[in-house]
């Protein structure tokens, strides 16, 4: 079964991790720490055979949002502290329980205190077909 | 700084300029940020070395400023502001190069002649606005405001980042040659100030005008202005004497002349000629072409040029065209046949190039007193002063000439 785990995040996290100074400062260990245990933590799921795609967005002021008014666009919609979707990974494993299993693994990510606080992941099951949905 | 650093940033800059506009939109503020990525390597590169990627050196930063913009644009701006209608078909950008799409933006119809000159040279030519307002001898204020509300130009058209539609293409193409064309004579023919020439902006004009013949090889126009370019700024080294003053055409020594550029442009207008229809550029060319080709004024295939300006005029009327054909008909067939047809150009009398030639003509048939009536009055109508030097010269020649 494959679920999706979401992450998010604010364009003001996005600049703190730019290294812009705001409220939260990500110093360069901490970045490095950081890229070290995505690093490991996309190779343990790619060995584990349970790795299917895992993606990461732009910044959100690069957003164009279509919608409302047809043929309207609207550029980065979103308040700098409003989160988004930041980054993604699909997974494909044997259970909810295990998808969301891999999900905390995350919450281990070092980070400054005041990222790690605020920091959350959403795991949700994949529509794949008519038999996923008990038809 | 560092020319070989300069070079391949110039080069550089259109390709940076057409990933980043790809891949985030907003040319507007993408340009600018182009600009400080440009301007943050050429001041790092010459003592830090240039990196192994320059390209992906030069996305990475202009992108990341591009973000910084952003996020300083949408916390001054309202939301509503930034919200525009998508009402055009997306053109696709595969096989195309980025530069040419660039072009294509900077001479969009909606801006003014002097706005898409600014804009190319920037966007595309990757000068300063520094050194665009220094070429045209303007404040730096002046042309950012030009440069800027040029850009917000654009970006309310609603122009995609693509090729125009294949229907309005030529004539889009005809706009970018003749901001190419205006370029080169900015750089060739100053209006104004006291340098006869800014050989830069020729230069520039050629190096683009390359770029796109490069990426249209098979357009007859395009290779008949780089042509054009070439056969008259080969001339370049022998049109002011040693004391900055103008020699005409007739008077300059040949040896001078840019042989390796004569060649070339020949070889262009000879192989663009016999293909599909020919167009102003390569008769202008062609004509050049004759001039250069001649060991002496007096020498030159003038009836060859007299029919090719005859043609000109019938493809492009233009009253400049009609004062050369003038002179081309005067060399032919005496300056009484000359004179007649200049009145037919009546509409240049306020400028300096009709009276100049009225007096060469007027000269050439023997008036003195009316030759120098006529160099005067030009001299008091033209911009540059060599040029207005040039003119009392030939006017004060006849003073002193017993003839006159």
């Amino acid at each position: 079964m494959k679920y999706m785990i979401l992450t998010y995040a604010s364009q003001r996290d996005y600049d703190a991790m730019a290294g812009k100074a705001v409220d939260t400062e990500w110093t360069g260990e901490d970045f490095a720490a950081m890229h070290a245990f995505m690093t490991k933590f996309n190779q343990d799921l790619e060995e584990a055979g349970e790795l299917v795609e895992t993606r990461a967005l732009d910044a959100p002021v690069h957003t164009r949002r279509v919608g409302g008014t047809p043929g309207l666009v609207t550029d980065g919609p979103y308040a700098e502290t409003q989160e988004v979707l930041a980054g993604y990974w699909i997974v494909e494993c044997e259970s909810f329980d295990r998808a969301t299993q891999l999900a905390m693994r995350l919450g281990e990510c070092p980070a400054p205190a005041g990222a790690a606080a605020t920091a959350y992941a959403d795991v949700r099951p994949i529509v794949e077909s008519s038999a996923d949905l008990g038809f | 700084m560092d020319t070989a650093v300069e070079d391949l940033l110039r080069r550089l800059a259109p390709q940076v300029l057409g990933a980043v506009v790809r891949r985030y939109g907003h040319f507007d503020t993408a340009e600018d940020a182009v600009q400080e990525a440009l301007l943050a390597a050429a001041t790092q590169w010459p003592s830090g070395g240039v990196p192994d990627a320059p390209l992906g050196w030069l996305v990475t930063v202009a992108s990341r400023r591009l973000t910084d913009l952003l996020r300083a644009d949408q916390a001054r701006r309202r939301r509503e502001e930034t919200a525009w209608r998508w009402s055009f078909d997306v053109p696709a950008v595969s096989g195309t190069d980025d530069s040419l799409i660039l072009l294509f933006l900077c001479c969009h119809p909606a801006l003014r002649a002097d706005a898409q000159v600014a804009l190319t040279l920037r966007a595309v030519g990757g000068l300063t606005t520094r050194e665009v307002a220094r070429a045209f001898l303007v404040s730096e204020e002046t042309m950012t405001r030009r440069i800027t509300r040029a850009k917000q130009r654009i970006r309310a058209s609603g122009q995609p980042f693509g090729l125009p539609p294949p229907a309005s293409r030529q004539d889009r193409l005809a706009a970018v040659l003749h901001v190419l064309y205006l370029i080169f004579n900015e750089g060739y023919a100053t209006t104004s100030g006291p340098s006869l020439h800014r050989a830069d902006l020729s230069t520039e004009a050629i190096r683009l005008t390359r770029m796109v013949h490069r990426l249209l090889p098979d357009d007859s126009e395009v290779a008949g202005l780089l042509a054009l370019m070439l056969l008259t700024d080969a001339r370049r080294p022998a049109r002011a004497a040693a004391d900055g003053a103008l020699v005409p055409m007739a008077e300059q020594d040949r040896s001078l002349w840019n042989a390796a550029f004569i060649e070339e442009g020949i070889a262009l207008v000879t192989a663009a000629l016999p293909r599909g229809a020919t167009g102003p550029f390569q008769l202008q060319a062609a004509i050049a072409a004759l001039h250069d080709e001649a060991p002496s004024a007096a020498a030159t295939d003038w009836p060859q040029i007299v029919a090719l300006y005859s043609l000109l005029l019938r493809l492009a009327p233009n009253p400049m065209t009609a004062l050369n054909h003038a002179v081309a008909v005067a060399m032919a067939s005496g300056p009484s046949a000359g004179l007649a047809l200049l009145s037919d150009v009546s509409e240049l009398s306020g400028d300096h190039r009709f009276h100049a030639v009225r007096g060469h003509l007027l000269e050439m048939s023997g008036d003195g007193a009316a030759a120098r009536e006529a160099y005067l009055h030009a001299a008091g109508l033209a911009g540059s002063l060599p040029q207005q030097r040039y003119l009392r010269e030939r006017a004060a020649r006849l003073v002193s000439d017993p003839r006159a």
